[in-house]
């Protein structure tokens, strides 16, 4: 019973932040229907900002989370513009080979930049390693930061969208471009900072990952696959899908890991891709997609 | 010079370089085979049937491993266990077909790179019978009933394939089955309704292109002397499509072009990982923003008598069809913007 719930916290905290991964594939997909093949490593570079930030420049915790978050907007954007905005009318399969260039360039100055320092770098806990006792629970002090930490995240996250002229802007943008064009809305503008939001909700997560595991610039891959999971097991183009899903993958994962073997951790979301994509392609709680000529 | 003239000369020059080479260049120019067939199966999949798939390095992972685990662990002669490895290779390929009957873009797209990242995940876990993550290393075919050298031997051995391989490409592009692939990539509907049947071409194009990756898999182990899971990770991935990027998406002698100059680039790159990521990264990327058509493109342009029949995808369709089909797709993506 111990384990189980201690299963169960780690997969749901670990979830919450593969959660965070996937709904910045979903804000994306859902305004170009582009799955941006980078994402994970915009997640990677908010990380290894708020390293520099924190550990090189000492700045404190939540400064430099919020410099890695606007870092990983600007990267966002600047994806936009290089990858996206010139190529749309080209069709998908230039888009996607242009972001995976542009995650490689990414992996390679990470490598280059921060590669020196032994391959993996230890972000510092932000609060002491003590557990608390909810209950019959214990949980790890730092997973209870980074759970409430997410939650926040998500609750802005929704607040922007539903209350902000700016997050309306997207989510006409998304249901319908060509409306959205005729009311007055500037649709690539729009693209744009939506590819920045998705790539900032990526960095934020990355912030708060990084005390729990260590940094590596292969990190992001591992990460964009199991939010990528997350997304499709919610349908890809839901906001709430994805954080089932993301809860969903983390507890899966962590189930796997513990009444398996510990290398199931690992392999649960390509498994969870495979089977979701071939056998419930329209995930939980997805719109059944309608074919396109 | 034609493009016929080209690959004649290329592959003379190949013929000879055991001559005048080093065990060294003899590597080098014995990779540069393995890549050509390896671009030459993804381009026909990516390039002329327009199956975004990205599964190439695992097909040649499980070639290589397929031909070197059969050799180690049951005994089989290399001659026996290199075809068995293409074949198993090829097996897989086609089953990945049927989930790309359902799929099709995006979702394809990461089906089939997580089905990539599996076979990687195999390989390295699956101890008791890939040796995991350290790699195992695979006696040499023996030539010297021939009187050559082992690296000689295997060397002018990925010649012949190449070769083969490299006619047969050629000829299937020209077919009724090279035809049917272009047309299915251009619109799929459209091809349905010219009477081609997506099931069957969707399952030759896979399994084509898994023959290919695995047959280079194949040879990689009598030409390495070693096969380990590092030899076809993600950055493998970005290689075999750089490749068809630079040479040119939907040309057979792009393929070649595009694997000969960027082997070229990986080995002078080879000691810097991080410069070599960025570097095919940004190959990558500059070539799909600005010459989305491959190196084959301009010297189609610029050098008289270069006359391969490209087969583009939407040359033909004017503005004004693009147009009127966004017209019809109301709310498609970007429909509004321009």
């Amino acid at each position: 019973m111990l384990v189980l719930s201690y299963l169960l916290v780690t997969g749901i905290t670990t979830g919450a932040l593969y959660a965070l991964v996937a709904l910045g594939i979903v804000v994306v997909y859902k305004a170009t229907e582009v799955v941006n093949l980078a994402h994970g490593e915009l997640f990677m570079m908010g990380g290894f900002l708020a390293y520099t930030l924190h550990v090189m420049v000492k700045l404190p915790y939540v400064p430099s989370l919020l410099l890695a978050v606007a870092g990983s907007f600007a990267i966002g954007i600047l994806t936009d513009r290089v990858a996206f905005r010139p190529l749309m009318k080209e069709g998908l399969v230039s888009v996607l080979l242009a972001t995976i260039g542009i995650s490689f360039i990414l992996k390679g100055t990470a490598r280059v930049l921060w590669g020196g320092k032994g391959d993996y770098l230890a972000f510092p806990p932000l609060v002491s390693p003590e557990p608390i006792r909810i209950g019959n629970v214990m949980i790890m002090s730092q997973q209870l930061v980074v759970l409430l930490a997410a939650l926040a995240v998500m609750l802005v996250f929704a607040a922007f969208f539903k209350t902000t002229r700016a997050g309306k802007f997207m989510q006409a943008t998304a249901s319908n471009p060509r409306a959205a064009a005729l009311v007055g809305i500037h649709v690539s503008r729009v693209y744009m900072y939506t590819f920045g939001v998705g790539a900032a909700v990526a960095g934020a997560s990355a912030v708060l990952m990084a005390p729990l595991t260590l940094l590596y610039p292969d990190i992001g891959f591992a990460l964009f696959i199991k939010g990528f999971a997350a997304a499709v097991l919610g349908g890809l183009t839901s906001v709430p899908g994805a954080i089932i899903g993301g809860l969903l993958v983390g507890i899966l994962e962590q189930l796997a890991a513990g009444f398996i073997g510990t290398t199931m951790q690992d392999v649960s979301a390509f498994i969870i891709i495979m089977f979701a994509l071939i056998v419930l392609p329209t995930g939980i709680l997805g719109v059944r997609g309608i074919r396109k000529i | 010079m034609s493009h016929r003239a080209f690959l004649v000369v290329l592959f003379a020059a190949l013929a000879l370089l055991p001559i005048v080479a080093n065990q060294y260049t003899l590597f080098v120019g014995n990779l540069m085979m393995l890549y050509i067939i390896l671009a030459l199966g993804l381009n026909l999949l990516v390039g002329f049937a327009g199956q975004l798939a990205f599964a190439n390095a695992a097909m040649y992972g499980i070639g290589a491993y397929g031909a070197a685990l059969l050799q180690v662990r049951l005994g089989l002669s290399y001659w026996i266990a290199a075809p068995c490895g293409a074949l198993l290779a090829m097996a897989i390929g086609t089953l990945l077909a049927f989930p790309a009957l359902r799929l099709s873009g995006i979702y394809l797209a990461l089906a089939t790179l997580a089905f990539a990242q599996f076979t990687q995940w195999v390989l390295l876990h699956w101890t008791t019978v890939t040796f995991g993550a350290g790699g195992f290393p695979v006696p040499q075919p023996d030539f010297s009933s021939f009187g050559v050298s082992p690296d000689r031997g295997i060397y002018y051995v990925s010649w012949v394939v190449t070769i083969v391989l490299l006619a047969f490409a050629w000829r299937v592009v020209r077919s009724r089955i090279g035809r049917a692939f272009v047309a299915m990539r251009d619109r799929e509907m459209a091809a349905q309704a010219l009477g081609v049947d997506l099931l069957r071409y969707k399952a030759m194009a896979f399994a084509l292109s898994g023959f290919y990756a695995g047959t280079a898999g194949a040879l990689y182990p009598a030409v390495l002397g070693y096969v380990s899971p590092e030899g076809f990770d993600l950055f493998q991935m970005i290689l075999h499509k750089a490749m068809i990027v630079v040479g040119g998406m939907g040309s057979i002698v792009g393929s070649v072009i595009g694997a000969s100059l960027l082997v070229y680039l990986l080995e002078v790159l080879r000691q810097f990982k991080a410069t070599q990521e960025i570097v095919f990264g940004a190959l990558l990327l500059a070539f799909v923003l600005f010459q989305p058509r491959g190196l084959v493109e301009f010297l189609k342009r610029s050098v008289p008598g270069w006359a391969e029949p490209l087969h583009y995808a939407s040359d033909s369709e004017s503005p004004a069809d693009i147009a009127v089909a966004d017209e019809v797709v109301a709310g498609s993506r970007g429909g509004a913007t321009r």
